[in-house]
């Protein structure tokens, strides 16, 4: 009876935690793989510049609409909103003309409203914080008679980060033919 | 006190003739739910001893168990409970990966592969340049081109945005030259991508009925437009196939 009772007892003691102990070990080095692979996936260089480039687009694609977005009846919202969505130069030229132009649009009572129809990055050179944007804008303006006409715009943006934001600092229509219609 | 023994013991015997015919052919699951049970009394147990121990008649049958509780359950306990740890978090790193790899902006390799971004660049503009030019002189070279270059829906999108140029181009004596001027990379994706383009147009007729000698066309059915060069923007799906990446669909903004 003792023996009966002991033996198996004996024996299963040891299967039983070398069992244990080897799921433990192959659990540990499942765990051990996919950490690594995990903070590898999480620390790619590729990755990390592929956000970048979406970053960048997705902030001039915006901006690229922003700035062809005009209510005479909402003037400084839009004009504000031009200021923050550029940087450099072409936000020093906006500045400088906003007034002028401010003027010229409440006199028209012209509403523009722009929708992206697809944009790229040509260039992105994310330690400088540079890119270049292409922009397939169809731009519709409403005169003051209610009168609305489309127009499409084939954008050439340069951006700049500035505080880990990317900004317009540049602008324009591609050119027609050799010469630039923007 | 003594209730409370009784009770024990009456556990104890039961768990005995449990465990001892069912062990040795039992699988590692049902062990292990025995095992679990054990471990949960063994606290009650190991106070008891001391007053069990004049309890002559389950003696011999306690005493494997008084010795499986205080050996193995800590062991085992502690193995299983750090193989499900370390299963869980492999299981969640694994889907961490999987979850930041699928991600949008990696799985569009358009400038991060700069040899496959450059390589599409290239061809695509090749590829619209041959696409949308026409020589009334030449007409077999533009169905060339769309058999070498078209696939898919792109075969029927093409068709139609010129079949309306190069009538006009025929009935003018007409050359109708379209140069890509920019193109950029949208996405790619493995061995398809998408790339938007703008191109010029310049038509010249060589016996016009309209007042000039030049006439422009812009993208397939803007070819009513004049002057002498015309702006155009579409956006070019591409596909991979045999090396080459050819033309699946034409998307000119509903223009």
């Amino acid at each position: 009876m003792k023996s009966a009772v002991r033996l198996p007892d004996v024996g299963r003691f040891r299967p039983l935690t070398a069992l244990a102990l080897a799921l433990t070990l192959v659990a540990g080095g499942f765990a051990a793989w996919a950490g690594q692979d995990w903070y590898r996936a999480a620390h790619d260089d590729r990755a990390a510049y592929a956000a970048e480039r979406d970053a960048a687009l997705s902030a001039g694609e915006q901006a690229v609409q922003n700035l062809n977005t005009l209510d005479h009846r909402e003037l400084k919202r839009g004009l504000d909103l031009w200021a923050s969505s550029t940087t450099g130069e072409l936000h020093e030229q906006l500045a400088a003309g906003r007034d002028e132009f401010a003027t010229q649009v409440k006199e028209a009572r012209t509403v523009s409203t722009a929708r992206v129809l697809s944009g790229a990055v040509t260039e992105l050179d994310d330690r400088a914080g540079r890119a270049r944007v292409l922009v397939a804008l169809r731009v519709t303006v409403e005169a003051a008679d209610g009168a609305k006409t489309d127009k499409d715009s084939r954008m050439l943006g340069e951006l700049t980060r500035t505080d880990g934001r990317w900004k317009l600092s540049a602008l324009g229509q591609a050119p027609v033919g050799g010469t630039s219609t923007g | 006190m003594s209730t409370t023994r009784h009770h024990i013991n009456r556990q104890r015997r039961r768990q005995a003739r449990e465990t001892r015919p069912a062990a040795p052919a039992a699988p590692a699951a049902g062990l292990e739910r025995t095992r679990g049970a054990t471990a949960v009394l063994e606290p009650t147990k190991t106070a008891d001893i001391a007053a069990t121990a004049d309890a002559p008649t389950v003696g011999d049958e306690r005493k494997p168990t008084r010795v499986r509780p205080r050996r193995r359950p800590p062991v085992l306990v502690l193995l299983c409970a750090l193989t499900v740890l370390l299963g869980g978090f492999a299981g969640w790193a694994h889907a961490e990966a999987e979850g930041l790899r699928s991600e949008p902006a990696r799985s569009n390799t358009a400038l991060t592969d700069l040899a496959r971004t450059s390589e599409i660049k290239g061809q695509v503009t090749k590829a619209v340049d041959r696409l949308f030019s026409y020589d009334h002189a030449d007409p077999g070279a533009l169905d060339k081109a769309a058999k070498e270059l078209l696939t898919g829906k792109a075969v029927g999108q093409h068709r139609e945005l010129l079949a309306d140029v190069r009538e006009r181009a025929d009935a003018q004596k007409a050359v109708l030259t379209t140069t890509v001027t920019e193109s950029a990379v949208e996405r790619i994706d493995g061995d398809r991508a998408r790339v938007l383009v703008y191109a010029d147009q310049s038509s010249v007729a060589t016996r016009g009925d309209k007042s000039g000698t030049k006439e422009a066309a812009g993208d397939g059915n803007a070819a009513q437009d004049e002057g002498v060069y015309a702006a155009a923007m579409l956006a070019v799906d591409v596909v991979r196939r045999d090396g080459r990446w050819l033309v699946s669909a034409l998307d000119t903004f509903g223009r």
